[in-house]
């Protein structure tokens, strides 16, 4: 892309945005809210594997929501299943940090 | 800018699960060039979103992909999806002439290589209908892990318009202002396999109107069981418990005049029956209970399913279930009538309970094509003893639950019936118009 194409898509993206404003506010918006949790969750998983129950506990998140983001979490690569606790698998911090 | 595009086919299909895979496939093997047309991002309908299938319990992505991707490499078939079908009209005696609107992915697809570096940048979840929101994916992300085409979407409701997509795409594929292109498919004839949807989980108020945890459809169940589910286990949806009682309740949409859907469904005794023996092969301590008014096992090797289930040890309890509650320690309680003991009332919990609702129509013609329908809304096929796939326009055939609930072996059976009844009318065009 030279100059002039790249600075015809800054203008034109500016002009998208205008465009979209409710639907990228309520996005950002939810992007924020959602980082809290992300953070909450793995915060209350540093100190040690934890089961849904626990990191609800902790974190003072419902157990489904809980269970939605560790599923997530799960999903991108960032938490890992762990060893079973009774009845409920307990949930663990990976290295990586790809994706969530 | 929206951008038009009009090209002739000898035949449209309308669906690209596994009637309509199967029925292009038919046609295209004949020579004859066969457009699909599927509102999806993806190919493959329900039966790629299943985990086994009944009775031989088979792994269904393993019989379905190869479908699928014979569809998409077949010279003779194109595919068009996440596609609006607008109308289908006859233009003249021997044409018909689809309108569709392809609609923007915001992802160019001939860059696409699937890598889904885009989706893992992505800073948006939203949770996933294709996982039952059991989990969520990204605002960019690829439909599921065994779609096909493997081309990434942009859902631009949830978009913040931050830019990472584009900046980590290797192939420079994203594209924020691609627009729908509206495209007309002109064909000699048509195979409609538009299929089906569940009644929604929340239509019975005695059944807690979608308010109950715990309380799952049938096809979220698929996703549990499915290997690339939300999970990638079975466990109950509200505080990840490994369940140990799990229920189903029978006829929870069909065979019920108050929901308008009078008919049997015909493919949820043997789904509930498939489910249940998955299950207590994942969760061996798992008490399994199928409540049901009567089993209806009804192809090939089904009763013999039927039996083998209930030597594994899964309950069956003639009831039709009354009510279900929330109980404590996010259990679910059904109330029922006991019909093969003293009729007493009855009240019992479960972990998780699985409602199996009732087929009906995915697609509703009236006002896109003149096709007509059933009281039942499925499409009408007059010459139903003889020539089950015939509707009553000329030249456009029917196959798969479009027309009624069935399974997929009767699916496929019609879908090749569907693709004979347009090849014959194809070569009795082309006849004509040779003589
Ligand atoms: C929970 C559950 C489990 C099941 N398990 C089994 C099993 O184990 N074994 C078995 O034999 N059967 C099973 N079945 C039944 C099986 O799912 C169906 O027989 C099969 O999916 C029917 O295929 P179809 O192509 O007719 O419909 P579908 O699979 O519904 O495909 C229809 C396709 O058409 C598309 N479409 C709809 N409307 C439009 C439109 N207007 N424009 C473009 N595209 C459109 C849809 O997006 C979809 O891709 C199960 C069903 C359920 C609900």
């Amino acid at each position: 892309m030279n100059e002039t194409d790249k600075k015809s898509q800054k203008e034109a993206l500016k002009a998208l945005r205008v465009q979209r404003k409710a639907s990228i506010e309520r996005a950002r918006n939810a992007v924020k809210e959602q980082n809290k949790r992300v953070k909450a969750i793995v915060a209350a998983l540093k100190d040690g594997a934890k089961t849904v129950p626990e990191i609800a506990a902790a974190t003072g998140f419902s157990t489904p929501e809980t269970l939605l983001y560790v599923a997530t979490l799960k999903k991108y690569g960032r938490v890992g299943e762990g060893p079973k606790d009774g009845d409920y698998f307990k949930y663990e911090l990976l290295e990586s940090k790809a994706g969530a | 800018m929206q951008t038009h595009r009009e090209m002739n086919f000898d035949a449209l299909v309308v669906g690209g699960g596994i009637a309509g895979l199967q029925a292009a496939l038919d046609l295209a093997d004949q020579n004859f060039k066969v457009a699909v047309v599927e509102k999806d991002a993806s190919i493959g309908g329900k039966m790629i979103r299943l985990s086994k299938v009944f009775p031989t319990l088979d792994c269904a992505s393993c019989i379905t992909t190869p479908k699928m991707a014979a569809s998409a490499h077949h010279e003779n078939i194109t595919l068009f999806t996440y596609c609006d079908l607008k109308s289908i009209s006859r233009e003249s005696d021997t044409v018909l002439a689809a309108r569709v609107v392809q609609k923007p992915r915001y992802v160019e697809a001939d860059k696409c290589i699937g890598c889904r570096q885009c989706e893992y940048g992505c800073p948006v979840h939203v949770p996933d209908p294709e996982q039952g929101n059991f989990s969520m994916r990204k605002a960019i992300y690829i439909p599921f892990s065994n779609a096909i085409p493997q081309i990434a979407l942009m859902d631009v409701e949830n978009c913040s318009l931050c830019g990472k997509c584009a900046k980590v795409c290797p192939t420079g594929a994203v594209n924020y202002f691609q627009q729908p292109e509206e495209l007309v498919i002109r064909a000699k004839t048509a195979v409609l396999a538009t299929g089906f949807r569940l009644t929604p989980l929340d239509q019975k108020p005695e059944y807690g109107k979608g308010k109950i945890l715990n309380v799952i459809s049938s096809l979220d169940m698929e996703r549990l069981l499915a290997p690339h589910g939300p999970y990638q286990r079975v466990l109950r949806p509200s505080d990840g418990k490994e369940p140990d009682a799990i229920a189903y309740v029978q006829c929870a949409g069909s065979r019920d005049k108050t929901l308008g859907v009078s008919y049997c469904s015909r493919v949820c005794c043997m789904y509930a029956i498939k489910q249940a023996m998955l299950l207590s092969g994942a969760l061996p301590l798992a008490d399994i209970t199928i409540y049901y008014m009567d089993i209806r096992a009804f192809g090939k090797g089904y009763e013999q399913f039927f039996q083998n289930a209930k030597a594994m040890g899964i309950e069956f309890v003639k009831a039709k279930i009354a009510k279900i509650e929330q109980a404590d320690n996010q259990s679910v309680r059904l109330r029922y009538e006991d019909q093969e003991g003293a009729g007493a009332v009855m009240e019992r919990e479960h972990d998780l309970v699985v409602l199996s609702l009732g087929m009906v129509p995915e697609w509703h013609p009236e006002g896109i094509c003149p096709v007509g329908c059933d009281t039942d809304a499925f499409i009408r096929t007059p010459m139903s003893r003889l020539s089950p796939t015939l509707t009553d326009m000329e030249g456009v055939f029917v196959a798969g639950v479009a027309a009624g609930p069935k399974d997929i072996v009767d699916t496929i059976a019609e879908a090749g019936a569907a693709a004979m009844e347009a090849s014959n009318y194809l070569n009795k065009l082309n006849k004509k118009a040779a003589a």
